[in-house]
């Protein structure tokens, strides 16, 4: 049984436009996005006492000024937070995070947690950002010297998903097409014009099967969620939003050494998430999956059982996952469509599922949703993340 | 000879010896001398038991092709020249699996399982790297 179901509470969030700014600090992002987090959660900014920032990319030294408590002293919060530490995995520190603070709170060491991401990958320069992903993730000594590089590690899980699964390039491409006509609906997001499946096939091709539209396009952006008590979230103005299940597996470091490129950890991920929450694949209501390329997305259909083996191609292509379909997926388009903000990928993805729930995703709200799936991966997709919310406890 | 501009392994005291059989155009492979298993890439104790007692063997230097993609464009700057390269993922017939490019064949008739063979490209007097072709079927 697990000791935070029905204990914690997401209460806020918060959230700045995600594009290419230059102009706009990278500070400017997360001190926006704690501000918006912190007013929508109804909450004195003196109860928090646990400011968990995320890691950042762009810049080491921005980056250390998160860890070194550089947010306690913006937000007028010295000598009132008692902990400033950063959790970060990449792409997969929107739900290490969550997890990190419902550990906190549940333990009673924390009583109200804001989260942060920031970054400004979008508009530093072009090759130095292009050289700093191309080496992420990939082991200098086996796989560097072979010319490979991370735009190109979608490729090799979608390459043997297509050949065991009969899987077609139009299928996946209608990932993009679903997740972009979300992102049309997102004012934050970056890429908002709907495409087709010709026009993401027809772009220039990158790594056989993916196209330059199958890859995300790094953007800046910051992202923000405070995280506290269900007690104390009984008389805040939103709705609470409880964690339900986390279930997840490291399945690699070096992609050579991940035994199944087209599973991956979320079978099992899946089944822990839902036996913590005690809700199945039917009680889905939302699935806000982490993208980057649109394999990732099939893949966890899949894991979670809302699909199954094999199918999660032709349910995407069918529209099921579109506005108005029966599992809206990626709702703010994901980072084929809102913009790769680094590990912000992530967090958004999970701010949208809060939102989702808490009701306040304006034109692209789905009515009545209950139960959402967030997922999320990081590094050259070494880790399977599943997080249940809910609206309610089951 | 023309000067190879691309990144280079820095071999590690454990690795060593496998470049060094590279070098010498054998395949090396370690096995945990306790629970048997093979073990790629090396490691400095075994990653299934946690025994430090490891062997080198010599690897038959054939395997499958488990996955692989091929490279098109935004590639490191050092590898644009070979656009269009193959990188993959291939299974040794011990088990065990490695990142390599596929060369000597065309790159649309590269397919996953398609049966390939260990080749040595000697790109520097230090390091050679193992790549690997197809092995061409006897009818």
């Amino acid at each position: 049984m697990s000791l935070f179901k029905g204990k914690v509470a997401i209460v806020g969030i918060g959230e700045v436009p995600s594009g290419k700014f230059p102009d706009r600090p990278c500070l400017q992002n997360a001190l926006e996005a704690c501000r918006e987090a912190i007013l929508d959660s109804g909450i004195k900014k003196e109860e928090i006492d646990t400011i968990i920032p995320t890691g950042t990319f762009f810049d080491r030294r921005y980056n250390t000024d998160m860890v070194f408590s550089k947010l306690v002293e913006e937000l007028g919060l010295l000598r009132k937070v008692k902990n400033n530490f950063q959790v970060f995995a990449g792409g997969s520190s929107s739900s290490v995070m969550l997890k990190t603070a419902c550990g906190l709170i549940t333990a009673g060491l924390a009583k109200i947690v804001l989260c942060v991401q920031s970054d400004k990958v979008g508009s530093s320069p072009t090759q130095q950002m292009i050289d700093l992903f191309a080496t992420f993730g990939i082991p200098e000594e086996w796989e560097t010297p072979f010319g490979f590089f991370m735009a190109g590690s979608g490729s090799l899980f979608a390459t043997r998903y297509m050949y065991e699964t009969g899987t077609t390039p139009e299928q996946l491409a209608s990932v993009v097409v679903s997740n972009r006509k979300w992102a049309a609906l997102n004012p934050n997001a970056m890429l908002r014009r709907e495409l087709t499946v010709d026009e993401v096939l027809n772009a220039k091709m990158v790594a056989t099967p993916f196209t330059t539209r199958e890859g995300n396009v790094l953007a800046d952006g910051g992202a923000a969620f405070i995280v506290t008590s269900a007690e104390r979230a009984k008389d805040l103005p939103n709705p609470p939003i409880y964690p339900l299940g986390f279930g997840s597996r490291v399945c690699h470091y070096a992609i050579s050494q991940n035994m199944d490129l087209t599973r991956l950890g979320f079978y099992e991920a899946s089944q822990e998430a839902y036996e913590m929450a005690g809700v199945g694949p039917k009680d889905v209501d939302i699935a806000e999956l982490y993208d980057g390329y649109p394999i990732f997305p099939l893949i966890t259909l899949e894991g979670l059982g809302i699909c199954k083996r094999g199918e999660a191609g032709a349910f995407v292509y069918e529209g099921n996952t579109w506005p108005g379909g029966k599992m809206p997926m990626t709702t703010n388009g994901g980072m084929l469509g809102q913009g790769h903000t680094a590990a912000g990928g992530g967090v958004a993805i999970l701010v949208e599922a809060i939102r989702q729930l808490m009701g306040k995703a304006g034109t692209r709200q789905v009515k009545g949703a209950k139960i959402a799936v967030e997922s999320s991966m990081g590094g050259t997709f070494m880790d399977s993340h599943i997080v249940i919310l809910g609206r309610e406890l089951p | 000879m023309k000067e190879y501009k691309k990144p280079l392994p820095k071999p590690t005291p454990w690795s060593k010896p496998f470049w060094d059989g590279c070098k010498r155009h054998e395949l090396f492979i370690q096995k945990c001398k306790d629970c048997k298993n093979p073990i790629f890439y090396p490691k400095l104790f075994c990653p299934h038991c946690l025994s430090p007692n490891l062997e080198w063997v010599k690897a038959g230097g054939r395997g499958k092709v488990y996955s692989y993609t091929v490279v098109h464009s935004y590639a490191p700057t050092e590898f644009s020249e070979d656009i269009p390269y193959i990188v993959a993922v291939i299974e040794l017939q011990e088990g065990v699996r490695l990142m390599s490019n596929i060369v000597g064949c065309l790159p649309e008739t590269v397919k996953c399982d398609m049966e390939v063979e260990v080749i040595f490209d000697d790109v520097t007097k230090e390091i050679t790297l193992p790549k690997f072709k197809p092995v061409l079927s006897k009818d």
